[in-house]
C-alpha cells in the first residue's frame, strides 16, 4: 500500500510495535486505559517528535531530529496512542498538493494519478488508504480540510488557540493550527478532545476547559441555523461540487435545519490577505534555517554570507523560496503599508463580517475546495492557479474560526467531494454535531478501491 | 566648543535586567558560565518552539519608566526585527517597534554644578543576542556561544539633548545609578550589562542640526566619552575641510581610539519589523502600574540635587554619596536626626569609612557603622569629650564591633582632660622644664607656643583638651 | 509593479542564479498582482486589549537538556560551540 501511496516520510514500526505491545500488556494486566490507547495514529512531519526525524518534507531538515515532543505528541502519548510515523506534506506546509515535498509526491488513494491535496496530503492519504486509523495534520490555509476533501475523509481545523502550537514547525504563526484527520466524525471528536487544551508554553493558546467532544456528540440538526454564503458558490466553483454541497445542505434542511442565504462580501479579498500575511510570517519564521544550529549546510561556500545564501538556496525548494521572497517583499521598507498593513486591516474586517453573521446563524456551509482532486503536475509550476484552490479555506484561518470538512459525495470521475462547515470561535461541538448528523444520514466513509 | 561648533548627542542605552530567568524561556539568566550551558530549544530557536514573556521583565521596564518620568503604555505589543547573524538563532530579535512600554520621559542630571533635563524618548523591552568568539586558532572560523541569547534587555533611548562628552558621561552614570537603586540591573560594565550606541552630529551654533552618524560597539562609559570626542573632532575636521557628513553607521575601536565605517546609508539594514505573531497583546493593569510606582525609592539624581541645594554638600561629594545606595541611606538617616551639620558627617563618610570600604572591599552593611553610633561619635567630638585623633580610634573599632561609643571612649581611655586645675598642673610643670622656649616666646618667637602646647599634650598622654590646654598655656605666658 | 528580485533575494539570504531570475521575477509579479487586489482602508492598527496574554512567572529551571542533546543537529561543533565562517574582517 505505502509503495503506491507514499504517505510516509518516516515510518516508525519498531517503536510503534513496542508501544502496541506495552499497551496490550497493560490492558491485559487489568489497567484501565482510555479509548485511544493502542490506536495507530500518524503525525504530519512538521510536528516535533522527540528522537524521531521531523523533516517538514524539506531537504533543509532532512536529518533533523528534535530533542523534544510537541505538546500534542505528549498528549497523544499520554493517551496511549501508537505513533506509526511521520507523514508526507508539502515542504514546510507550503502547497496544496504535496508535490513540493522533497521526498516525492503522495498519491490520492482514490486515483493514484491525482494529488491527495496538501499540505497535509500524506496525512489524508494515509487515513483514506488505511495506513493509519487517524492522523494529526496542520492547517494554515486549508491544509487539513482540503486534503481531507480530496481523499474522502474528515478533517477538523480547530479554532485558533484551541490546540497548542508548541512543537509545530511554524509556517505562519498567526494562522497555523493543528487538528485531526480521521475516517469518521466520531474519531475526529475523540482525537480533538485528546489534543486540545491550554498550554502555558504557547502564549497564543487559549485557556478553556477540557472537553469530551465525543461523549457530547449529538445526532440531530433540528433548529440548527445554517448560512449559505453566496460568495462561495460563484463561477470558480465546479458544478459537481456545487451540486453535491447543495444536496448535503438540502438533506440537513429536510432533517430540521433552518437554511438561509448570507453574504460575506470581503471573501474576495481573503486570498490576497492570506498570501500576504502567511508569506510575511513565513519569511521570518524560516529565516532561522541558516546552516548554523541544525539542518542542512552547503558543502562549499566562501564566507558567512555565501554560506547563508548557498545553504538556503540548496536546502529550500522553489515554492518555499517564492513564499519567502513574497513575504520579504511585503514587509520591506516602502511596501509594508500597502501590503502587510492593509492585509492585517482586512483580516479584521473579515473577522467582523463572520462575527456579525454568527449572531443569527450557527453554522456556515460551503464547499471545501472548488473542484475534486486534480492530476499530479496539472497545476505544478503555476503558483497563482495553485493558490486559487485555497479560495474556500483560507478565509477561515484569516478569521481564526473552526471548520470541518466531511465527505459529501463524488464527482463524475468518482473522486470525493467535501462539505465544509464553519462555526463561530470555540463552537467545535456544534460543527461536530452537524457533521455527525450528516454522516449518519449518508453512511460515512467509503474505502477507496486500491 | 571648537570653532563655534556645538555637538548634539543622543544615546541608546541597553541594560541587561537581573531577572532569574530569561525573557522568553525559563533558562537561567546568568553570566560567565560554561559556553552553551544556559540554553534550551527555545532560546536556541529550534523549529516549533515559542516564546513566553517573563512578567518581571515588564515590571522592571515599567519601574525604569517611572524612574525616568515616562508615560507607561498600559497596552503594548512586541515586534520582530529581522536580520541574519550567527549570534541571533531565530534570525529575528523580539523587540518593540512602535509601541514601547514607556515613552516621553526625562531625567535630571547635574553637570558641573548646573542642572540639566535630558529627554527620554522611550524605553522598550527586547532580547539579547549570543556571543561570537574569535581567535587566530579557529582556522578562519568564529565560534558561537548562545548563553546570552534571550537575556532580557531594556533599551533606553534619549532625545538628542546632550551637548558634550561630559554631559553624556554624567547621563550614563545617572542611568547606571538609577538602575542600581532600582536593583534591576547588575551594572557590571566588564560583563557588558550596560552598553550603548551613540548618535552624534555637529553644527555651528545658531544653525540647524547637522547630519548624524551612529556609532556602535561602545562598551563602557569611558569608551563612550572617547568615542564621542573622537566623532565630534572627526566631523568638525570633515566640515572644516569643506566636506559633508554622511548618515552612516560606524564601529568604535576603543583599543585604536578611532571609529571605522561599518555601513553607509545605502547599505542600511531593512529590518522588516512586524508584530510578533507568537505573542499576544501586553496589557498591564493600571493598579499594577501604580503599585510599581510606589516601589520607586528616592533616586540618586534627586538626592544629588537635594544634598547640593539643601545641605550645601559639594557636587562631587554629593554625587559620590548618592551613587552608593548604602552610603546615601547612612547619610540620609544621620541627617534625619537633625542634630549636626552635613559636613560633620561627610568628613567621616567620605574619609575613614570609604577608605575602609576600598581597602576591604566591604559594603556599608558589612560594617557595624550606622547612623546611631556615627552620630554619637560626632557628638563626642563636637562636645570635646574626645579629640579628633581619639575619634579615629573609636571609629576604627566601630567598623568591626558592635559597641557603644561612650563605652569605647572609656575602655580606650580617650576621654579628654578638661579639668582646669589638672591642666594648670601640667602647664606649670612643662613651662618650668622649658625655660628656653618660654623665653623665646617672650622675645617674640611666637612659634614657640606650638612647641609648648605640644609638650603639654604629650605630658597628658594626648588626653588634654587641646583648645583648653592652649588657652591655659597662653594665659600663663602672660 | 516591478519587483527588484535581486534585492529581495539578497534580503532573504537566497541565491537565485541568473538563469532563474526571469522565472522567479515572473512568478513574483503574478503573485503580487494577485495580492494587490486590496481595497483601500485608512484605519489604524489599534491594539486589541481583549487579546491580552498571561505572562510567565520569573523562575529559572535548569538541567532540562544537555548541551550534547541540543547540539546534536548542528552541522559543525567545536569546543562546545557552533562553528561559523569568520565574522570579523
Amino acid at each position: 500500500m505505502e509503495d503506491k501511496v507514499n504517505a510516509y516520510v518516516t515510518e516508525d514500526m519498531e517503536n510503534a510495535l513496542k508501544t502496541a505491545e506495552d499497551i496490550d500488556r497493560r490492558r491485559s494486566s487489568g489497567e484501565q486505559l482510555g479509548e485511544l490507547a493502542g490506536i495507530p495514529v500518524g503525525i504530519k512531519d512538521n510536528i516535533s517528535t522527540k528522537g524521531l526525524r521531523t523533516s517538514c518534507s524539506s531537504k533543509m531538515l532532512e536529518n533533523y531530529v528534535p530533542p523534544f515532543n510537541a505538546f500534542v505528541v505528549e498528549k497523544l502519548k499520554q493517551a496511549g496512542v501508537v505513533i506509526t510515523g511521520k507523514l508526507n506534506m508539502d515542504e514546510f506546509a507550503m502547497g496544496s498538493s504535496t508535490e513540493t515535498s522533497y521526498f516525492g509526491v503522495t498519491r490520492n488513494p482514490y486515483d493514484l494519478d491525482r494529488i491527495p491535496g496538501g499540505s497535509s496530503g500524506g496525512s489524508a492519504a494515509a487515513v483514506a488508504a488505511g495506513e493509519a486509523v487517524a492522523a494529526i495534520g496542520s492547517d494554515t490555509g486549508g491544509s487539513i480540510r482540503q486534503p481531507a476533501s480530496y481523499c474522502g475523509v474528515v478533517g477538523l481545523k480547530p479554532t485558533y488557540g484551541a490546540v497548542s502550537r508548541f512543537g509545530l514547525v511554524a509556517f505562519a504563526s498567526s494562522l497555523d493550527q493543528i487538528g485531526p484527520i480521521t475516517r469518521t466524525v466520531e474519531d475526529a471528536a475523540m482525537l480533538q478532545s485528546a489534543i486540545c487544551g491550554h498550554d502555558k508554553m504557547d502564549a497564543t493558546s487559549v485557556i478553556t476547559e477540557a472537553k469530551d467532544y465525543k461523549a457530547a456528540l449529538t445526532a440531530g440538526v433540528k433548529g440548527v441555523r445554517i448560512g449559505i454564503p453566496k460568495e462561495y458558490f460563484g463561477d470558480g466553483i465546479d458544478d459537481n461540487v456545487k451540486t453535491a454541497v447543495m444536496q448535503a445542505v438540502k438533506l440537513l434542511e429536510q432533517n430540521g435545519a433552518v437554511v438561509k442565504e448570507i453574504s460575506l462580501p470581503s471573501t474576495d479579498y481573503a486570498l490576497s490577505s492570506y498570501y500576504i500575511i502567511s508569506s510575511a510570517e513565513a519569511s521570518s519564521n524560516l529565516a532561522r534555517y541558516d546552516g548554523v544550529k541544525y539542518g542542512y549546510r552547503s558543502e562549499n561556500y566562501d564566507g558567512l554570507i555565501d554560506m547563508y545564501e548557498k545553504t538556503r538556496s540548496e536546502g529550500f525548494g522553489d515554492e518555499v523560496k517564492r513564499r519567502i521572497m513574497l513575504g520579504t517583499f511585503v514587509l520591506s521598507s516602502g511596501f509594508y503599508d500597502a501590503y502587510y498593513k492593509k492585509a492585517k486591516l482586512l483580516q479584521r474586517r473579515i473577522s467582523a463580517e463572520f462575527s456579525e453573521n454568527f449572531r443569527d446563524i450557527d453554522v456556515i456551509a460551503t464547499p471545501t475546495v472548488p473542484s475534486a482532486a486534480f492530476k499530479i503536475g496539472e497545476n505544478f509550476g503555476d503558483p497563482v492557479k495553485m493558490y486559487a484552490t485555497d479560495i474556500c479555506t483560507v478565509t477561515i484561518n484569516i478569521a481564526g474560526l473552526p471548520a470541518i470538512s466531511v465527505p459529501c459525495g463524488y464527482s463524475v470521475e468518482g473522486l470525493p467531494i467535501g462539505l465544509q462547515l464553519i462555526g463561530d470561535k470555540f463552537m467545535e461541538q456544534k460543527l461536530l454535531d452537524t457533521a455527525y448528523t450528516y454522516e449518519k444520514l449518508v453512511g460515512g466513509f467509503r474505502s477507496p478501491k486500491l | 566648543m571648537n570653532n563655534g561648533y556645538e555637538a548634539v548627542i543622543g544615546l541608546e542605552t541597553h541594560a541587561e535586567l537581573s531577572t532569574d530567568s530569561k525573557i522568553y524561556c525559563d533558562c537561567k539568566n546568568a553570566f560567565g558560565l560554561e559556553v552553551n550551558s544556559q540554553v534550551c530549544p527555545i532560546c536556541m530557536g529550534m523549529p516549533g518552539t515559542l516564546p513566553t514573556l517573563n512578567e518581571k521583565v515588564v515590571d522592571y521596564a515599567i519601574m525604569m519608566g517611572h524612574a525616568l518620568n515616562c508615560r507607561i503604555n498600559r497596552v503594548s505589543k512586541q515586534d520582530r526585527k529581522n536580520y541574519f547573524y550567527p549570534d541571533l538563532p531565530k534570525a529575528y530579535q523580539i523587540s518593540q517597534d512602535d509601541t514601547p512600554l514607556c515613552a516621553d520621559g526625562y531625567v535630571d542630571i547635574m553637570v558641573n554644578g548646573v542642572e540639566r533635563k535630558i529627554g527620554v524618548t522611550r524605553i522598550h523591552i527586547e532580547e539579547d543576542a549570543g556571543k561570537l568568539l574569535h581567535s587566530d586558532k579557529f582556522d578562519g572560523c568564529s565560534l558561537v556561544d548562545l548563553n546570552r541569547c534571550g537575556v532580557p534587555l531594556i533599551e533606553i533611548v534619549s532625545e538628542p539633548d546632550l551637548r558634550s562628552p561630559e554631559e553624556a558621561k554624567v547621563y550614563l552614570e545617572t542611568l547606571k545609578s538609577i538602575l542600581q537603586y532600582l536593583d534591576i540591573c547588575d551594572c557590571k560594565m566588564q560583563e557588558g550589562s550596560i552598553r550603548c550606541d551613540v548618535n552624534v552630529s555637529v553644527h555651528k551654533i545658531g544653525e540647524p542640526f547637522g547630519t548624524r552618524t551612529e556609532m556602535k560597539n561602545v562598551n563602557s562609559f569611558s569608551a563612550a566619552v572617547r568615542g564621542i570626542e573622537y566623532e565630534i573632532n572627526r566631523q568638525i575636521s570633515v566640515l572644516e575641510a569643506g566636506g559633508t557628513i554622511s548618515q552612516e553607521t560606524r564601529r568604535w575601536d576603543d583599543v585604536k581610539g578611532e571609529s571605522v565605517l561599518m555601513r553607509s546609508k545605502e547599505d542600511a539594514h531593512d529590518y522588516r519589523y512586524f508584530p510578533e505573531p507568537d505573542l499576544r497583546t501586553i496589557v498591564v493593569e493600571q493598579e499594577r502600574i501604580d503599585d510599581l510606582k510606589k516601589r520607586i525609592p528616592e533616586l540618586p539624581n534627586r538626592k544629588i540635587l537635594r544634598y547640593v541645594k539643601d545641605w550645601g554638600v559639594a557636587q562631587k561629594d554629593a554625587t559620590f554619596i548618592a551613587e552608593n545606595i548604602e552610603l546615601a541611606e547612612l547619610f540620609d538617616s544621620c541627617m534625619a536626626k537633625g542634630r549636626f551639620s552635613a559636613r560633620a558627617y561627610t568628613t567621616w563618610i567620605l574619609g575613614d569609612l570609604v577608605k575602609h570600604l576600598n581597602e576591604t572591599g566591604k559594603t556599608v552593611s558589612q560594617t557595624k557603622i550606622n547612623a546611631d553610633n556615627l552620630t554619637d561619635l560626632v557628638e563626642s567630638i563636637e562636645k570635646n569629650v574626645i579629640s579628633n585623633a581619639g575619634g579615629k580610634k573609636v571609629f576604627a573599632v566601630l567598623l568591626n564591633e558592635d559597641k557603644k561609643v561612650s563605652d569605647l571612649i572609656e575602655q580606650l581611655g580617650l576621654a579628654q582632660v578638661s579639668d582646669t586645675s589638672e591642666l594648670e598642673k601640667i602647664a606649670d610643670s612643662v613651662l618650668a622644664e622649658n625655660e628656653k622656649s618660654v623665653n623665646d616666646y617672650k622675645n617674640g618667637k611666637t612659634n614657640a607656643l606650638g612647641y609648648l602646647v605640644g609638650q603639654c599634650m604629650k605630658a597628658s598622654k594626648g588626653k588634654a583638651n587641646p583648645q583648653m590646654m592652649k588657652e591655659i598655656v597662653l594665659s600663663k605666658l602672660g | 509593479m516591478n519587483i527588484d528580485i535581486r534585492h529581495i533575494a539578497k534580503l532573504s539570504r537566497l541565491h537565485i542564479s541568473e538563469e532563474n531570475i526571469p522565472k522567479f521575477e515572473k512568478d513574483m509579479q503574478d503573485i503580487v498582482s494577485m495580492v494587490e487586489k486590496l481595497p483601500d482602508i485608512d484605519d489604524d492598527m489599534i491594539l486589541d486589549e481583549s487579546n491580552a496574554m498571561t505572562l510567565r512567572e520569573d523562575k529559572a529551571v535548569t538541567g532540562k537538556y544537555t548541551r550534547e542533546e541540543l547540539m546534536a543537529n548542528a552541522p559543525q561543533v567545536k569546543a562546545g560551540c557552533l562553528v561559523v565562517p569568520k565574522t570579523v574582517e
